[in-house]
């Protein structure tokens, strides 16, 4: 080994102090996710975002990195949360164009999703004993997770935890919605798609696209819609019950 | 693509701006997204450039918030001891959320549909 060469350590120790690092790991753990999820048939289980975070969390321990650390360079990929969430007015847009009087219905099962959504995983998770900070973090769950962990920080709850458990109930809800629309046999693909997109935001969107478009279109307004009301509603009603 | 970038970029302040002196209960992203929609609305059009953004961010939405969802690694010992109730809060909320959405369209849009 020529003497002038760097060690291993020191190549090491710079680029663990360079962004690139984490963004590097962010990006090829994600693009893992994408490919066992492709080859899984789109399996909701098999989500991208779950493998990616799986994966990046190994490897922060086998690396010995502080979460700290990988924050400050995948802090870049994060900030371009603020401007996904604005693009997401361009969906509703088309959403709301072919809503053709469907509006009463589906009002109707925004709202009543949405309070349901909150009202029955607060309680259950306060009656079975779970505290605060984790019953904080499922306030927004049901939201798109750009827009729930905005509302996290509005109302002193953890944007971590929260997306966490948007995460969770997105795959959940792609997973168990078929059962639960046949259980109460509801059939019509655009209410169906509506559903699943108040309950699961956008991991039950791109399920619902999977089984039929006209269940896509509807979830993704469904989620679009649930997104902003919610980020109006919910911090205002906390804010107003505290 | 770049003329739809600045234009997303520039509702975004627009928002942060407002939800920062105005509105503080409200995330300025989404007081973007509705002064967005609005811009849409009254233009009667998506630009090309703004679609070609969003289809992009739409596509990629989950990568975006890998970050923030790997902190999950400091709640680990939190999460663990209360897995159980997390776990049935999560599952029952989704399996309540969907029937009730369900049903209440479901119902009224019948009820609609009797009417004349």
């Amino acid at each position: 080994m020529r003497p002038d060469l760097p060690a291993i350590h020191e190549i090491w120790v710079y680029l663990s102090g360079s962004p690139l690092l984490a963004l590097i790991l962010t990006l090829a753990a994600y693009q893992i996710g994408v490919v066992i999820y492709e080859r899984t048939q789109l399996n909701p289980l098999a989500n991208p975002v779950l493998i990616a975070v799986t994966l990046i969390a190994l490897a922060l321990a086998a690396l010995d990195m502080p979460y700290a650390t990988y924050f400050e360079g995948a802090q870049f990929v994060h900030f371009l949360l603020g401007t996904a969430t604005v693009s997401l007015a361009v969906p509703i847009y088309k959403g709301l164009l072919s809503l053709r009087g469907r509006l009463l219905p589906l009002t109707a099962a925004l709202l009543g999703g949405g309070a349901t959504s909150i009202v029955s995983a607060v309680l259950l998770a306060r009656l079975l004993g779970a505290d605060e900070t984790i019953v904080g973090g499922l306030y927004a769950k049901s939201l798109t997770a750009p827009i729930a962990m905005g509302v996290a920080e509005r109302i002193d709850a953890s944007p971590t935890l929260t997306a966490v458990f948007t995460v969770t109930t997105g795959i959940l809800g792609a997973a168990l919605g078929r059962f639960v629309l046949d259980a109460v046999r509801c059939r019509e693909w655009w209410q169906r798609g509506f559903a699943i997109g108040v309950a699961a935001h956008g991991i039950g969107t791109s399920r619902a696209f999977s089984v039929h478009p006209e269940a896509g279109a509807y979830a993704g307004l469904a989620m679009g819609l649930h997104g902003v009301i919610g980020a109006i509603v919910i911090p205002w009603a906390i804010s107003a019950l505290r | 693509m770049i003329d739809g970038l600045v234009r997303i970029l520039v509702f975004q302040g627009i928002g942060e701006v407002i939800a920062k002196f105005v509105v503080p209960l409200v995330p300025g992203p989404v007081i973007g997204l509705m002064l967005l929609l609005a811009y849409l609305a009254w233009r009667g059009a998506v630009p090309e450039g703004v679609e070609l953004v969003s289809a992009g961010f739409m596509r990629y939405l989950g990568v975006l918030f890998v970050p923030a969802a790997v902190g999950v690694v400091l709640f680990w010992p939190h999460l663990q001891r209360q897995a159980l109730a997390i776990a049935i809060a999560l599952v029952g909320s989704v399996v309540a959320t969907v029937a009730v959405a369900a049903l209440a369209a479901k119902l009224l849009s019948r009820s609609g549909s009797d009417a004349p």
